[in-house]
């Protein structure tokens, strides 16, 4: 699971310092996916034909994607395929990394008079670490079973070899013939047009979209996270040629956690919807809009456990949140693009005040019988935006640039500053493929994120934090 | 034995290309040749592609198979059956042109776009036309033949007739006479007499097609596409052109009884299943096969 | 008009027809023309060829009942005499005899499954028919290489069929196959000016040599070529042997 590292800089101290590196590190290396050598070994095919860049899609590999991971040709099929071909990539990055966290609580030091020292107290400064690491472990298994039944499964692991299973899924293609019907059950990607899971970005802020994850201070809705996997069934329709595309995804409002919740009965929907033109020479742009809509719990049967400890969400109690906006991937001829996404976000009242939050067991509200809201709490909204552009220099080279922004517009709790949880940031960075072929991929990376949040730093000020990384990003 | 002779044939063909290539004029193609043909356009519709602007799309879907100087020898060249296509020598399969020209920039474009069944050449059609044009254009600026020659005249297709139990019969009547079971069996199989041994033009094993298995045929699988193959044929490859000696109304008529021979449901295939139609026996005396 | 009758006056349009074509050569050419001729020989025994088995194809091994086919890739002659060798010239031609083009039609025919004559030459740009004598399906699919401007092609000929009618662009040797009848093999010779295919002696004439002195190519389709200087006088002839080993 994906947590942003700013919801945990409320606490700091010493340890606090510790877990936000821990954090980030962890951010680096958590999965992000699907560049998948083993189908251009299938299929022949060079990175480039499928991936802008890899792991990011292009449109061919995004109908590649919505036709069940086929070309929809004779070569889709296993049983047409060299008998020993396994469709098995991995993909780890080894990577150096800076990070610097202004505003960082840290003991201060006095003599105790006898040759040692003591903490005499505290103090806020600016934290910056460097050193080398890698990334975690991603297996990648996707395809086909047969024409029209694909499947993936990617175990994958943190930097420690710890894994999960990131993506479990099987999916039926081309329902009665008809590439409108496509369905889809497991563990999977919700259907972002920008899909953080193919960001062409490493680092620990600049790494996810901000967007796909975002919570105001204090929110206790850990769902509605568009970025990270999550466990349902998906229906899935395109046009023959991919330019109309809709989906539909019913959702276990357990953010991808496996293990039946006990009595959580929270389902959300997620739904988008895209139609793309064709522009001439400058190219095939799109535009879409989707909408994340449903209930989480807010309700535990047990008390609030200690980090970890298995909590039980209530029958009742279920609250509502929704995120919803426009995508838009805009192409000026074959060098430059832009994708743009936006968001208009709420959630309810109660996540505004805390409650919900079980999943990693620190469940800060329970929305028992005859509790009562704090007076004057409002359900908290925001609006967010994010623009990608890219240029492209060659299918080996691209320069990636990235803006984000959320606003919060309605705070929960009266009173709270108007900015407050507000998010600014900016990443910079290349890919560098030294060679382009379709059996293995292999860039250099090398990327700079700076990220900047309103009132929480430790002392209610804004906090910066920035990142510079370099490494090998490749899989085979 | 057969399999001797061929061994035979093919190092005698091995020192004849020896010998073809001490005469002049077989040049070979560099990127400087390129260059000189950069202005190439190409025109499908009211579009007009520049072999320039389709570079960058080049690179990034079509090298790896076709190659740098696309002459076919990109990194894949020796693990996808059928080989990838040497644009350098401007032979093409897929044409509305009789055999022995070359394809219309309309051939090219829709090749594109409907791809290759039971080949590694998917179906391009995320391209704009635009692009896709573009695309037309640099294919051309391999070959030196766009400089100097015109594309055939399509051949012309008469308007498709109402399929009847009588035309049927007749095109079983000319697949019997010019012989098509001689590759494709009696039952489309393609596993006729001589499907053993057929090789293309560059002497590489190739297969005819089998109507039974489900395929699409890679020109393309509309009545209209089937009726072009056999009516051009497919340059490169073994399956030569009727053009001279079926007419256009038997060739309907060919198209139609081509139908019953696939395992696609189609009303062609209804009517033969009424008839009764028995495959054609090559052993019978002519005119009664 | 009774068939005969017919054949008459179709024979002596030929005639006519070649006649004029005959002496609207000689007008082109300088007087005093010459000719080069000799005979290729094969040195030592001919190599064996192989009999073909044309059992795919029931017509043809009926029409091979008595005289079984076998491969032309040496066809020799009593007296060692090696035939199906082009000659050419590939050195001193100039003016009007390099530029000209050889005005006979020649056929090319498909019988019993073989291809008479196995080795065609031509001159560039010449005329020649591809027929048909079979009641079996040919496909008639010459394999040149289209960087010299020669440009594949691949026609039917069923039982009955038209004779296609073709020429070639550019010199080049080209190889031709029907796909149907694997063993049917033969050679398109295009060559630029005079030439000569020795016959089943070994025997041959470049005719329309002008004076000077030259280089006469042999071309074997498996025994390579050779090539040697001759002289031709105004109105005389030179000559070339030529002894090519089995390869």
């Amino acid at each position: 699971m994906r947590v942003s590292s700013y919801s945990r800089l409320r606490d700091v101290s010493y340890f606090g310092s510790l877990v936000l590196f821990a954090v980030t590190v962890m951010l680096a290396c958590s999965p992000r996916a699907n560049a998948l050598p083993a189908f251009a070994r299938k299929y022949g095919l060079r990175c480039s034909a499928c991936h802008e860049s890899w792991p990011m899609l292009n449109y061919f590999g995004q109908k590649f994607k919505d036709n069940g991971y086929q070309l929809m040709n004779d070569r889709d099929a296993p049983i047409w395929q060299n008998p020993s071909y396994w469709p098995v990539t991995f993909r780890i990055t080894p990577i150096w990394h800076r990070v610097s966290t202004g505003k960082v609580m840290v003991d201060t030091y006095g003599s105790n008079g006898a040759g040692g020292s003591v903490v005499t107290g505290s103090t806020l400064q600016r934290v910056s670490n460097s050193g080398f690491d890698i990334s975690g472990l991603d297996f990648h298994t996707g395809g086909t079973l047969e024409k029209n039944i694909s499947f993936y499964v990617l175990p994958s692991s943190n930097n420690a070899a710890q894994f999960h299973f990131e993506t479990v899924m099987g999916r039926l293609d081309n329902l009665f013939g008809s590439s409108w019907l496509n369905v889809k059950l497991g563990k999977f990607e919700l259907d972002n047009l920008l899909s953080e899971k193919r960001i062409l970005t490493l680092t620990g802020n600049g790494g996810i979209y901000q967007l796909y994850h975002f919570r105001p201070q204090g929110d206790g809705n850990v769902f509605g996270q568009m970025g990270d996997n999550q466990l349902g069934l998906e229906v899935m329709g395109h046009s023959w040629n991919d330019r109309t595309r809709y989906s539909a995804a019913l959702l276990s409002s357990v953010d991808g956690q496996v293990g039946l919740p006990y009595g959580s009965n929270a389902y959300s929907g997620f739904f988008t919807f895209s139609q793309a033109f064709d522009t001439g020479k400058a190219g095939v742009q799109r535009i879409g809009a989707y909408a994340f809509v449903g209930e989480a719990p807010t309700n535990w049967l047990t008390q609030t456990g200690p980090n970890g400890a298995t909590v039980i969400p209530g029958a009742v109690g279920n609250k509502s949140f929704s995120r919803e906006g426009f995508v838009g991937q805009f192409y000026f001829g074959q060098h430059v693009d832009l994708q743009v996404v936006t968001q208009h976000g709420q959630d309810s009242v109660w996540f505004g005040q805390g409650y919900g939050d079980f999943i990693d067991g620190v469940a800060s509200g329970n929305n028992t019988t005859g509790t009562t809201l704090a007076a004057g709490a409002q359900a908290p909204s925001w609006n967010g935006v994010l623009v990608e552009p890219h240029y492209i220099y060659s299918p080996q080279l691209i320069f990636i640039g990235r803006f984000e922004t959320i606003r919060m517009s309605q705070q929960s709790t009266p009173g709270t500053a108007s900015n407050f949880g507000n998010i600014s940031t900016y990443t910079i960075g290349y890919r560098y493929n030294p060679f382009m072929t379709s059996r293995a991929g292999f860039a250099w990376h090398n990327e700079y994120n700076w990220l900047h949040q309103d009132g929480t730093a430790p002392d209610g000020t804004n906090l910066n934090t920035s990142e510079l990384l370099m490494g090998f990003d490749f899989d085979f | 034995m057969q399999r001797n002779n061929l061994r035979k044939w093919s190092s005698v063909f091995g020192a004849a290309a020896v010998v073809a290539f001490a005469m002049p004029s077989s040049a070979q193609q560099t990127k400087y040749d390129f260059e000189t043909r950069m202005n190439i356009e190409s025109h499908v519709g009211n579009i007009t592609g520049h072999a320039k602007d389709a570079k960058p799309d080049y690179r990034r879907y079509c090298v790896g198979c076709h190659g740098e100087l696309g002459d076919g020898n990109g990194e894949n060249f020796p693990w996808v059956d059928p080989k990838p296509r040497n644009f350098q020598l401007g032979v093409f399969k897929c044409r509305s042109t009789p055999t022995g020209t070359l394809p219309t920039d309309q051939d090219l474009f829709d090749s594109i776009g409907r791809g290759f069944d039971r080949s590694n050449m998917p179906q391009w059609s995320t391209f704009t036309k635009q692009e896709r044009t573009d695309l037309v254009a640099w294919v051309k600026h391999f070959s030196p033949r766009w400089v100097g020659e015109k594309p055939g005249t399509p051949i012309t297709i008469p308007p498709e007739p109402e399929v009847t139990p009588e035309r049927i019969k007749a095109g079983r009547e000319v697949f019997a006479r010019v012989q098509c079971w001689k590759c494709h069996g009696v039952l489309g199989q393609g596993d006729g007499p001589s499907a053993a041994t057929l090789t293309d033009d560059l002497g590489r094993p190739i297969a005819p097609f089998n109507f039974a298995e489900g395929a699409r045929p890679k020109c393309g699988d509309t009545d209209k596409d089937i009726y072009r193959i056999f009516m051009t044929g497919l340059d490169g490859t073994p399956m030569p052109s009727f053009a001279d000696n079926i007419k256009p109304d038997e060739a309907w008529d060919l198209v139609f009884y081509l139908r019953t021979l696939m395992s696609q449901h189609s009303k062609e295939k209804a009517m033969a299943k009424q008839l009764g139609l028995k495959p054609v026996d090559p052993n019978a005396p002519a005119g009664q096969q | 008009m009774s068939k005969t009758k017919n054949f008459a006056v179709v024979l002596s349009a030929v005639v006519l027809v070649c006649c004029g074509a005959l002496i609207l050569g000689q007008k082109v050419n300088a007087a005093g023309e010459g000719k080069i001729t000799g005979t290729v020989k094969l040195d030592g025994t001919a190599p064996h060829m192989k009999g073909i088995d044309m059992g795919k194809d029931p017509f043809c091994s009926k029409a091979h009942a008595t005289d079984p086919g076998k491969m032309e890739t040496y066809v020799v002659g009593s007296g060692g005499g090696l035939e199906n060798v082009v000659l050419y010239i590939t050195e001193g031609l100039t003016g009007p005899a390099a530029s000209q083009t050889a005005t006979t039609e020649p056929v090319f025919d498909q019988k019993n499954c073989m291809y008479t004559p196995h080795v065609l030459a031509l001159d560039v740009d010449q005329k020649f028919k591809v027929t048909t004598s079979d009641q079996t399906t040919h496909n008639i699919h010459p394999l040149p290489n289209p960087m010299t401007g020669n440009i594949p092609w691949n026609q039917s000929q069923p039982p009955g069929a038209a004779p296609v009618e073709k020429s070639w662009k550019a010199p080049e040797v080209i190889p031709v196959q029907c796909n149907i009848h694997p063993w049917m093999h033969g050679w398109f010779v295009v060559v630029k000016g005079p030439y000569a295919t020795s016959d089943s002696n070994g025997a041959y004439t470049i005719n329309n040599v002008p004076p000077g002195s030259y280089t006469v190519t042999a071309w074997h389709e498996a025994a390579g070529t050779q090539t040697q200087k001759v002289t031709v006088a105004a109105g005389g002839s030179g000559s070339a042997n030529f002894t090519f080993k089995a390869k």
